[in-house]
């Protein structure tokens, strides 16, 4: 195995160039392709990207997984390795979509705390439209009413809620700004007088 | 199988791509892959940022940035210049909803905001997305944080060489800067958890660096600002009926006082904190319910939570890990030396 070929494996890995023919070769070469994934992993140490349990060969397992497999097109229910695979793939996609999964973490986080609204204000008026319909034939005023009635006091509370976050967010982010007051400030001015002196 | 292996470098390949963040030098042909390589570059981190300083200080530039949070972008620009006489004038505007901008001539910082009739403090940094700290050298910051430089890639279609602030316990977030090779401006900012993930993020969108100062730079020249406001004597060190009990290594108490919180007129016992680069505040006060459980949101990287044990509300805000802000909370006490 040349050097030559290293180094080329290195500067795509660093987005130095891109040529499909080595990309191919890569792709044949099992050496190479260890080599491809050695230094995508070495970067991702270095860059703190790496999950808490590093999967080696995890291509090579997939690879395995996917030989032993029976070929019938049944789906294969009761099988561990099914929820391993997603989870690693997730990984791979991680980086590729960091902002989004960042992005939509946060969404999520908010989300927990919005349960009740996604129960109050979004789902509310579709389910009653779903239950208003004449759709198995019976309807059902009476649950209906009991669930606005406990729903409207947990808006109410959820309403609260945010009202209160929203206040000590905006409150936090004003006494910051009281804080950063500087007394002891010299301006460019006195500090060339001090020195004049 | 072939075809197997060749979809998982796909995306491996995609992955590096859209990561855009590699690793800089062709790392050498070895089997070992604990090369020290990191250690070399670690040195590099602090001359970076002192650049970063000095660039954020002494630049006249005019630039735009989006901060990305919570599935929603905030547009922002960002004026800076020194004039003839070196002082320093700078305006930060908001550009959506609302207008929110602060103005700063040397020590006198103007927030011009839609809550309150504009007013000016005494101050020598603005108040906005990003930390304040930047500008003044981190030098501060190395009893908690490790500065680790970590490689270039390209960002605001400008080489940027990435620069990780990393925290020395679990108790605070990352952050993650690309720095402009050549000028050293800040050019990216992101906010990450312990495991990478991103919660906050500053993009960059356009950067002039120039000779003279820019047309709207003149013009606060012109402008007179608001008069400063005078906070009493005192006021900011008052002596409370509660205290915190644990912080992270590094805090300090910037401000202690009594005050109403303006939105809903609560009069709260309140307390700043800061460790040089993340600002935590602590609030206290009576509450009509007896017992209420955590709860938390989360608004980009900065947290808010809450809850009442005994009759006492006890609510923290910052840019620190839900964890850390909880155990904040539950740490707060009555301070047994001020009450008689």
């Amino acid at each position: 195995m040349s050097e030559n070929k290293f180094e080329a494996v290195s500067s795509i890995v660093d987005n130095y160039q891109q040529n499909d023919e080595l990309f191919d070769e890569i792709l044949n070469d099992s050496h190479l392709s260890a080599t491809w994934q050695r230094y995508h992993l070495m970067g991702d140490v270095m860059r703190g990207e790496t999950s808490d349990v590093i999967n080696f060969d995890l291509s090579s397992q997939i690879a395995t997984a996917v030989a032993d497999e029976p070929t019938i097109l049944a789906p294969h229910t009761s099988n561990n390795l099914g929820g391993k695979l997603k989870a690693k793939v997730v990984q791979f996609a991680k980086p590729f979509g960091q902002m989004a999964i960042a992005a939509s973490a946060a969404g999520l986080m908010v989300m927990g705390v919005q349960q009740n609204s996604a129960d109050t204000d979004a789902l509310l008026p579709a389910s009653q439209v779903v239950k208003t319909m004449p759709f198995g034939g019976v309807a059902e005023p009476v649950s209906l009413n009991f669930q606005q009635t406990s729903r409207s006091s947990e808006k109410q509370a959820f309403v609260e809620q945010q009202r209160r976050f929203q206040a000590l967010l905006s409150d936090h982010q004003q006494q910051i700004k009281l804080s950063s007051v500087d007394v002891n400030y010299t301006s460019p001015q006195d500090k060339a007088e001090e020195s004049a002196k | 199988m072939k075809l197997i292996s060749s979809l998982l470098l796909a995306v491996t390949i995609s992955t590096s791509l859209a990561a855009n963040e590699n690793i800089s030098t062709p790392v050498a042909v070895n089997e070992d892959i604990s090369t020290p390589i990191a250690a070399d570059e670690n040195e590099q981190a602090e001359p970076w940022l002192e650049r970063l300083a000095t660039s954020l200080q002494t630049l006249n530039f005019s630039t735009s940035f989006v901060v990305v949070k919570n599935n929603q972008a905030e547009p922002y620009h960002w004026f800076h210049g020194v004039d003839e006489s070196g002082n320093e004038l700078e305006i930060l505007s908001l550009l959506n909803g609302p207008r929110r901008d602060v103005l700063r001539k040397d020590n006198i910082v103007s927030y011009i905001e839609p809550e309150l009739p504009p007013y000016s403090v005494t101050s020598q940094q603005i108040t906005g997305p990003i930390p304040a700290v930047l500008r003044e050298g981190v030098t501060a910051l190395d009893q908690t944080y490790d500065f680790i430089s970590v490689g270039r890639s390209r960002v605001l279609g400008r080489p940027a060489q990435l620069i990780r602030i990393v925290s020395k316990d679990v108790y605070r977030y990352g952050h993650w800067l690309w720095l402009d090779q050549e000028s050293g401006m800040l050019l990216k900012l992101a906010l990450a958890n312990r495991t990478g993930q991103l919660l906050e993020q500053i993009q960059f969108t356009h950067l002039d660096i120039t000779n003279a100062l820019s047309e709207s730079l003149l013009q606060l020249q012109q402008t007179t600002l608001p008069k400063v406001i005078e906070i009493p004597a005192g006021y900011q060190e008052q002596v409370l009926q509660w205290q915190v009990k644990w912080l992270p290594e590094g805090f300090k108490r910037l401000n202690a006082n009594r005050h109403r919180i303006s939105t809903t007129k609560k009069p709260v016992e309140f307390m700043l904190f800061n460790d040089g680069l993340v600002d935590v505040s602590v609030y206290v006060n009576p509450s009509e319910d007896t017992q209420r459980a955590t709860d938390y949101v989360m608004d980009g990287a900065t947290v808010v939570l809450n809850q009442v044990v005994n009759g006492f509300e006890v609510s923290v805000v910052g840019k620190i890990p839900a964890k850390t802000a909880k155990a904040i909370a539950d740490s707060v006490v009555l301070n047994t030396q001020s009450t008689p």
